[in-house]
């Protein structure tokens, strides 16, 4: 038996767990898409160590990957059929606009920010050793396969004490077929800096393959930065993502995840604490219909004394839909002082939807506070019979309901346009038209 | 409670004094170390088992032989090396036992200071003893008047002689050998263990105990038990080691299989206190236990648990709620001190409409110790209206321990409702404080703070049984605060 | 009985008590008033012995005793009480068996055997009634969801049953209505005795129309600035603090 210095992460104990034939489709994957593209220089060794996933993989448990290996052919190398025709999918929103069509940047349909001690471009633009991405962090194959052929994305750097007037949409659009597109953000808050960020993935009906995102985000001490994240992608994609935000002493950050509509999605967002006195949130919400899937993992690292998390995650799933939550807080050795809340309440509205969720604690020090809570049920049948005794129609209440259910993660969006935009496309995709009245009247 | 002399007592329970166990002469009926079908094939000739078990076990060990030892748990061990053990030993030379007094006096002694005399046990409670391996005749007095209900409480092996026809039709139906890599060598080895059951209708009127067993191959190893209770049946089962039980062994992996028929009943309670180790970790046992329960119609299986004990503690007593508006439930305190290691929960499998299941975990992380809340509750399609509470708080009293939570909650049915809530919080320094200000000193305020938040599930053990899990939760955590 | 000299504490880098001086003779009642923030928590839980404050100078003398050398169970054993002002709750801990083993601890403290079980309910009945505590209340978890009028007079039941030689009250007037203040006060009052000494630390002067001192002193900033008799109390009543802080500190 070890003494307790440094935490024991299990998974990295362990043998990595290999099943032959994933692992011959994954590499056949990795050298399809190494014959047709330059990839980034990570070796193929180093991906080809990583065990490819499978169902036996703890991360991967719920997360069917058999999608990835389903297409034989060579992915293809999708571009920008009209470039500028990406139009803004906010409405009205006065922000800058970064965007990406199929994994290439969109020049023309970007507005980029000017601004004194912003630095914002994309990374084939840049002056910057673009492949200077560190060692590889994650032991996940699906990351490191980012990696190695992430050579597009965003490079933003906001300089110390600079307030960014405007916020800062990024924009994945992807279209036709049998796509592979990788993206990679490296973001750098400076010290007191503010920025607020969107993430809006669209996709056309027809679009079919895979999108990989991953996001580098270092917050310095005492930045406020918040992420609205949307994700309301139609075809039938894979769409994976990955986050690792590391925050310095005092700084703040808040990310919100809706996905409105996703065939396949899979959220791996991850913090880490390290320094003293940090707030972090992370809400999301999930409403999956028909056969999409939507997977939230989530892992809050508590590294440093006196910090605060607070986590949400909020699922209605619909027909054959299917949904995973995986929350881990973790607290070190000496974080203490620790608080880390984290709440997944979860609807299953029809007889095949699914929910399968893993809210986890791991704790190694005494002096905290750490709660969770998950709960699966259903619509308030009480409730949506006080409405329609009311005179409310059952569409509107359920309507109601679902606003009521989400609406603590909705508020929390930071850019009020986006909150309104990700309200009218639920209310779209589910038939609610009453959904704005609704919300007027209640 | 007051709890005096308790130092004392700790020796007892983790002291030097644990060498009791397999003595000289029963070297020349040992088996060789090493585990191989003529091993197996020894065992099963030795227990003058029938042809079908040994074929039973012969498929188990084939099973087991294809089979990987988990490395998904939150433990970090040496793995056991299974061919250096020796899978069967006979008992040693019995001798017959008339009274009580002729139990050996140090165990009487610590259970004394235990505060239970087997005379009062068995007086107070009419617990029923059952001192499998010996045939001792102080436990099989109460044979009598269970055998006046048609119950049968008697050894596995003789329950494979006497009423094989049930052994055959039970036996593996919960725990199939190759469920776990545990399982399959239970099936394969085992040597004893306990066969109940309880007929139709019939409510067993007092608990049925394994209460104080000494070591000798019934608590061996591999030790496997079946309780099978009939259509609308109730029985309340005890099992374990309220007195620290002294055993050599390094590895036990027991298989306990319960059946709840229509309408029935089982409680099924366990007070866990295997040699832990040192404070240094060193030596203990390693408690790797496959528990299960399937509930029928109507019927109810309540799991408790009081952990205290083992090195390595990886047991997950769960239910299989296979018929309509069964019940299953677990509740469980484990505490783990020093270098103790435990992973350990439940799962709840609803397959039949309405059932319930409720899951208390109350852990408890002293010294340098880990302490894992794993459990799983899955809804299938088929379970229609099914419920689930769930409530898993640790406590930790010291900053090189540590707590944490697997839940797993998978549902695949819209009517099912499922809560979880789960909660991680240090002792209560305002707490200790308000007592040292009563004149309570540190370590019975220690005791009262932990005892009250285990109190739900102290309270769902029976009377007797909870009052000395008590004073084990007490020994256990002494001079815990860091 | 209690001899408190140029008391000084503090809680991390932060000075708290200034040099306090106090004087309790046996049977007597003293009040310490005074604004918030002056100390007169700090006060009674360094006299409790809570490890949170540290004592930088001074000695309190209790009966004979270095009372600042004693552990917080020591000091309680040897009949110091503390009436909290926010008393704890401990879920699963029946009142009943937690008083038992208070009862108990300073029974071995005195030489005295454990208390038989008839006693001691018979005690418990007998000190019950002295503040209308029901059985109810004496059957549940310790503090657990008690009003908290419930957990004041739970304090002066403790109180009761432990027979201290002198007790700290910490605002314990704090959240009660006229009808549970009469009740605490009664239950104080009943246990008055020439040889029991009381501390009764308040803002208000309300708790001291039922429980009467023998002399009152104004805490400000760590240190007694005025003592003076009951009378001293209605004039802060009228008058408030500041006059206090003006008149006799400038």
């Amino acid at each position: 038996m070890t003494g307790t210095a440094e935490p024991i992460v299990m998974d990295l104990k362990r043998a990595p767990n290999v099943h032959a034939a994933t692992q011959a489709k994954g590499e056949a994957l990795r050298a399809a898409l190494a014959a047709q593209r330059t990839g980034t220089g990570l070796a193929a060794e180093q991906l080809d160590a990583l065990p490819v996933p499978h169902r036996r993989v703890e991360r991967w448990k719920h997360t069917p990957v058999a999608g990835f290996w389903s297409t034989p052919e060579a992915p293809s190398v999708q571009t920008i059929e009209a470039a500028g025709s990406e139009a803004c999918p906010v409405p009205g929103l006065h922000a800058y606009r970064m965007v990406f069509v199929n994994g290439t940047f969109d020049a023309k349909a970007s507005d980029l920010p000017v601004h004194n001690g912003v630095r914002c471009e994309p990374i084939s633009m840049s002056d910057a050793d673009a492949g200077s991405q560190g060692p590889l962090e994650s032991t996940d194959w699906f990351a490191a396969l980012n990696q190695a052929f992430a050579t597009e994305g965003m490079k933003l750097h906001v300089a110390k004490g600079v307030i960014l007037d405007r916020p800062l949409l990024v924009h994945h659009h992807t279209s036709g077929e049998n796509n592979a597109n990788f993206m990679r953000h490296d973001i750098h808050i400076e010290a007191n800096a503010q920025v607020e960020l969107i993430h809006w993935s669209t996709a056309s009906d027809s679009s079919t393959g895979m999108v990989n995102i991953m996001t580098h985000m270092s917050v310095e001490s005492g930045a406020v930065v918040a992420l609205d994240k949307v994700q309301d992608e139609a075809g039938s994609l894979q769409h994976l993502a990955f986050e690792q935000i590391n925050q310095a002493q005092s700084s703040q950050v808040r990310v919100h995840t809706g996905t409105i509509q996703g065939n396949w999605v899979r959220n791996d967002l991850n913090f880490r604490l390290n320094g003293e006195g940090c707030e972090t949130v992370l809400n999301g919400f999930f409403l999956p219909k028909g056969k999409e899937f939507v997977d939230n993992h989530t892992t809050v690292d508590h590294r440093a004394a006196h910090c605060n998390s607070s986590e949400q995650y909020q699922g209605i799933l619909y027909g054959t839909s299917s949904g995973v939550f995986n929350g881990k807080v973790f607290v070190r050795p000496h974080a203490q002082q620790t608080n880390a809340y984290q709440q997944n309440g979860n609807i299953l509205v029809t007889d095949k939807a699914t929910i399968n969720a893993k809210p986890e604690l791991e704790i190694y020090a005494d002096d905290v506070k750490c709660s969770h809570g998950c709960t699966i049920g259903q619509f308030d049948e009480e409730a949506l019979f006080y409405a329609r005794s009311r005179g409310i129609g059952e569409k509107e209440a359920k309507a109601m309901l679902v606003h009521a259910f989400i609406g603590d993660v909705l508020e929390g969006f930071a850019v009020a346009e986006v909150r309104m935009e990700v309200e009218h496309r639920l209310a779209i995709k589910h038939g609610w038209d009453t959904w704005n009245d609704t919300l007027e009247s209640a | 409670m007051a709890y005096d002399g308790n130092d004392k007592v700790l020796e007892e329970v983790t002291g030097k004094s644990y060498e009791f166990g397999f003595t000289t002469d029963i070297e020349s009926d040992k088996a060789p170390a090493g585990l191989n079908e003529d091993i197996i094939r020894l065992i099963s000739s030795k227990k003058e088992e029938p042809e079908w078990l040994l074929k039973w076990r012969l498929d188990a060990f084939a099973v087991w032989q294809k089979m990987k030892e988990p490395d998904w748990p939150h433990l970090q061990y040496q793995k056991p090396d299974y061919q250096a053990i020796s899978y069967y030993s006979a008992p040693k030379q019995k001798k017959q036992l008339n009274s009580l007094d002729e139990v050996d006096p140090e165990m009487r002694k610590t259970m004394d200071k235990l505060g239970i005399s087997m005379e009062e046990q068995k007086r107070l409670s009419g617990v029923a003893v059952d001192f499998v391996m010996d045939s001792v005749s102080v436990a099989t007095s109460f044979k009598e008047k269970l055998g006046e209900l048609g119950i049968i409480f008697c050894s596995m092996s003789d329950a494979v002689k006497e009423h094989p026809e049930l052994v055959q039709k039970y036996l593996g139906s919960v725990v199939p050998t190759k469920d776990n890599f545990f399982s399959a060598l239970n099936s394969a080895v085992f040597t004893d263990g306990s066969f109940c059951y309880i007929p139709k209708g019939v409510r067993c009127p007092m608990e049925l105990s394994t209460y104080f067993r000494i070591n000798e191959s019934g608590t061996g190893q591999f030790e496997r038990t079946l309780v099978v209770a009939d259509e609308s049946s109730y029985v309340s089962y005890l099992e374990g080691c309220t007195a620290p039980q002294r055993d050599e062994n390094q590895l036990h992996a027991a298989v306990v299989e319960l059946v709840a028929l229509d309408e029935s009943e089982i409680k099924y309670s366990t007070v866990q206190n295997w040699y832990p180790g040192d404070a240094e970790g060193k030596g203990g046992v390693f408690n790797f236990v496959t528990k299960r329960g399937i509930c029928h119609r109507r019927s109810k299986i309540s799991w408790t648990q009081v952990e205290t004990g083992s090195a390595v503690t990886w047991k997950y007593p769960s239910c299989i709620l296979k018929g309509d508006h069964s019940v299953g439930e677990f509740y469980s305190v484990a505490v783990t001190n020093n270098a103790q290691q435990a992973d350990t929960g439940t799962k709840m499998i609803h397959l039949g409409k309405n059932t319930h299941s409720t899951i208390i975990s109350k852990g408890i992380s002293a010294g340098k110790s880990h302490n894992s809340y794993r459990g799983l509750v899955q809804v299938m399609p088929s379970a229609d209206n099914a419920r689930n509470f769930s409530q898993c708080d640790s406590l930790l009293m010291t900053d090189t321990s540590g707590a944490h939570t697997f839940p797993y909650i998978e549902v695949k049915n819209p009517t099912a409702k499922v809560e979880h809530e789960a909660t991680t919080s240090k002792i209560g320094e305002d707490q200790i404080f308000y007592c040292l200000q009563r004149g309570i000193d540190e370590e019975q305020a220690i005791s009262l703070i932990v005892n009250g938040y285990a109190k739900e599930v102290l309270n769902q053990l029976p009377m007797e049984f909870a009052v000395e899990a008590q004073k084990l939760l007490s020994i256990s955590l002494e001079g815990s605060v860091g | 009985m209690v001899n408190i000299k140029e008391l000084q504490a503090s809680i991390g880098e932060t000075p708290i008590l200034k040099g306090l001086n106090l004087e309790i003779k046996p049977g007597e009642v003293h009040a310490i008033m005074g604004p918030n923030g002056s100390g007169k928590s700090t006060l009674a839980s360094v006299l409790a012995g809570r490890e949170d404050y540290e004592v930088t100078g001074g000695a309190v003398d209790f009966e004979g005793q270095d009372l600042l050398e004693m552990d917080a169970t020591e000091r309680a054993r040897s009949g110091l009480f503390l009436a909290f002002q926010y008393p704890v709750e401990i879920p699963g801990v029946s009142n009943i068996n937690f008083m038992r083993a208070a009862v108990n601890g300073k029974r071995e403290h005195d030489g005295l055997e454990p208390i038989k079980g008839k006693d001691f309910l018979n005690l418990v009945k007998e000190k019950a009634s002295l503040v209308e505590l029901d059985g109810r209340l004496r059957n549940r978890s310790v503090n657990e969801g008690f009003s908290g009028g419930e957990k004041k007079r739970n304090e002066i039941f403790q109180m009761a049953m432990l027979e201290p030689r002198f007790a700290v009250l910490d605002e314990t007037d704090s959240g009660l209505d006229i009808d549970a203040l009469r009740i605490v006060a009664n239950g104080v009052n009943a246990m008055r005795s020439p040889d029991r000494s009381f501390l009764v630390i308040t803002h208000y002067q309300r708790l001291l129309d039922y429980i009467v001192p023998d002399f009152v002193h104004v805490l400000v900033d760590g240190k007694i600035v005025l003592s003076g008799d009951k009378d001293l109390a209605l004039k802060l009543e009228e008058k408030g603090y500041d006059w206090i802080k003006e008149d006799v500190i400038a």
